[in-house]
């Protein structure tokens, strides 16, 4: 096990993908640390590689070179069965197409990832209902998601992705699929349980509107770090490249 | 559990015509395994209970020498103290009665034509308490009367073939036990028809003191023994088998199973047809069923992804598969057995019959039994099917790459 003090260390991480005979690199040589509390976001045109990298971080696919450090631990040379008991352990999940199961009601979505950890019925129900208060949609628990307009499911999602307490959620595009107002809501909904509750979030997004409020912005281009902006405390800013088109 | 139950059961409903279809499948199915085999047990049954009936009886008792060796003159191996073995066989408990029989053979002769016959001699008074039929299409049965006229029955081929009717008088010739010639006059008090040609061609029955007579012998070839019901054939062969011991001549007991050799052969042919049938149906469930849920899992393909991201193990999702599938095969099963039953209803309350089959004269009712064994099995096999099915796609899901599955469209 390496030991360092950040939530998340992306140490070096190439990832590339084989196309035909050749191979294209998804990400270049990125690296950088995410401490446990912040509240990330991770930048970029269409195709500089965030979903990759969130892929990542979050253990569902492994880079080509390099290594990832979730909690000090190289998520990249664990067992299949360990990097599943990491991610179901630490890791939640929303998705940019919100992702939830139809034929559960919003209450059952956001109880399954406890289901998966083997939690109590009755710690269920408690964990549930106060997720759901979180995000606001108590009202709304007994609702299939087709019932659900879109900002109200992917708040559905949030509640999902933190019912378990993860020590990192993880966030790809959550507001693609909203309009301006909602998807204000939503970053803003996150910011307060990443204050409230200590929860780290890195999300990813193009929508440079969104940003405006964001304490750290990580900008990818063509895969690679283009800078690492924090807005909190000393306003700083390394830049490490510029993105050509 | 519940929960994953309940998700189990509600994908099964997700899209209600794909699963409407699946279930008509094997309903289907399930339904026509049970009207087949229906019809084979309602076949098999009465095919038991007519063997019984016209004569063989729920068991035999012969001496052991009719099996080890041949008969060089008629009734050479007969049981001799015949009435002493019936009253003790008639204490027993489930016992109808016994009644004594004669094989023998010979030739009938008309003074202008002679034919072979294969005769049989019973005691009319004990063959009819204990429920035997003849199938008397023309005159009466054997009245068993002492004086008078010797009476025969004789088959509608036999009849035909001597060109004689009921009332007609002919000549049995038989070889004595001591191996002389000997004949007695008869006349025709009936005519059978036992359903199979060959046997008519040369049937004859007369009663047990005329064929002792014509014999010289106070012997029976055996005794034929009727039940209260043939389920208890076992247990009364059982109890019966210790008393048979012991007594002048060594005896056999037989039961009707080990005696009915066209019956053993009809159902072993009902039972390879019916497993032929289900084997069919299996491997159209199957087929179909593999089809079909690996759509499912294609459409699936995102939410399975979603997850799996989430931490589940990739064994809750094959038996999430595996649980839907054998959901599905249950409803499947449910729907075929209450086709299967409301159209074997059907069926029997509409008094069809099939037409003879090869050697036989009289029409087949066609009624389906309702079998609660071939309810099970049925159900269980579309079921284990069902499951069977869901293997491929089970596993196909398990093993999707998570981004990929993810990114799926």
């Amino acid at each position: 096990m390496d030991r360092t003090d950040a939530l998340v260390s992306v140490e070096d991480v190439t990832r590339k993908f084989p196309l035909d005979h050749n191979a294209v690199t998804a990400l270049n040589h990125v690296s950088f640390q995410v401490n446990a509390g912040e509240f990330l976001a991770i930048a970029g045109p269409s195709g500089s590689g965030k979903s990759t990298l969130l892929n990542l971080i979050g253990c569902i696919d492994k880079p080509t070179s390099g290594r990832i450090l979730i909690n000090s631990v190289n998520a990249s040379t664990l067992s299949p069965a360990r990097t599943t008991q990491l991610r179901r352990e630490t890791i939640g999940f929303v998705f940019q197409t919100f992702n939830l199961i139809p034929v559960f009601t919003a209450s059952e979505n956001v109880e399954f990832p406890l289901l998966v950890q083997g939690v109590s019925a009755s710690d269920r129900r408690k964990r549930v209902g106060e997720a759901l208060e979180s995000v606001g949609l108590s009202a709304r628990a007994h609702h299939r998601p087709d019932l659900l307009s879109g900002g109200e499911r992917q708040r559905i999602a949030v509640a999902r992705a933190i019912v378990h307490h993860p020590a990192l959620v993880l966030a790809d595009e959550p507001t693609a699929n909203l309009d301006t107002q909602n998807a204000t809501q939503l970053i803003d909904l996150m910011r307060d349980l990443n204050r409230s509750l200590g929860l780290t979030f890195i999300f990813s997004t193009h929508d440079q509107r969104l940003l405006e409020h964001t304490p750290r912005i990580v900008r990818l281009c063509d895969g690679q770090v283009i800078s690492d902006t924090s807005t909190e405390g000393a306003g700083h800013e390394q830049v490490l490249a510029a993105c050509v088109p | 559990m519940s929960k994953f139950l309940l998700l189990a059961f509600r994908n099964v409903f997700r899209n209600r015509r794909r699963t409407i279809m699946t279930l008509l499948m094997v309903g289907g199915g399930v339904t026509g395994l049970l009207l087949a085999g229906g019809y084979f047990a309602f076949m098999t049954r009465g095919l038991r209970e007519d063997t019984i009936r016209n004569g063989l009886g729920h068991m035999q008792i012969f001496t052991a020498d009719h099996f080890r060796r041949d008969e060089v003159h008629v009734l050479d191996t007969g049981i001799d103290n015949w009435r002493q073995i019936a009253a003790t066989v008639s204490t027993g408990g489930h016992v109808r009665g016994v009644a004594p029989r004669i094989e023998f053979y010979g030739m009938v002769s008309n003074g202008a034509k002679s034919s072979v016959f294969m005769g049989s001699a019973v005691d009319p008074i004990a063959e009819t308490s204990l429920g035997f039929s003849t199938r008397v299409t023309t005159g009466h049965n054997l009245s068993g009367k002492a004086e008078g006229e010797v009476e025969a029955l004789i088959g509608a081929g036999l009849a035909k073939s001597m060109n004689v009717k009921v009332g007609d008088g002919l000549t049995l010739l038989a070889v004595t036990t001591d191996g002389a010639l000997n004949g007695v006059d008869v006349q025709i008090a009936g005519i059978v028809n036992n359903g199979i040609a060959e046997l008519d061609a040369r049937y004859l029955r007369i009663t047990l003191a005329s064929a002792q007579r014509l014999l010289q012998s106070d012997r029976v070839t055996n005794l034929v023994v009727g039940l209260d019901a043939t389920e208890n054939t076992d247990a009364v062969a059982i109890a019966l088998e210790p008393r048979l011991h012991g007594l002048s001549q060594e005896l056999v007991l037989k039961k009707w199973i080990d005696l009915a050799a066209y019956y053993k052969q009809v159902r072993t042919m009902f039972n390879g047809i019916f497993l032929f049938m289900g084997l069919i149906v299996f491997l159209m469930v199957l087929m179909s069923s593999v089809n079909t849920l690996l759509m499912a899992m294609m459409e699936r393909t995102r939410e399975i992804g979603t997850m799996l991201a989430m931490g589940t193990p990739r064994a809750w999702v094959v038996a999430l598969f595996m649980l839907e599938a054998t959901l599905l095969g249950a409803l499947g099963a449910i729907v075929g057995l209450a086709g299967g039953n409301l159209l074997g209803a059907l069926i029997n309350s509409a008094g069809l019959h099939m037409p003879p089959p090869p050697g036989y004269t009289v029409q087949i009712s066609f009624r389906v039994l309702h079998v609660p064994s071939l309810m099970i099995g049925s159900s269980l096999m579309v079921v284990v099917s069902l499951a069977c099915a869901s293997i491929l796609p089970a596993i196909r899901a398990s093993r999707l790459q998570i981004a990929e599955a993810l990114s799926h469209v």
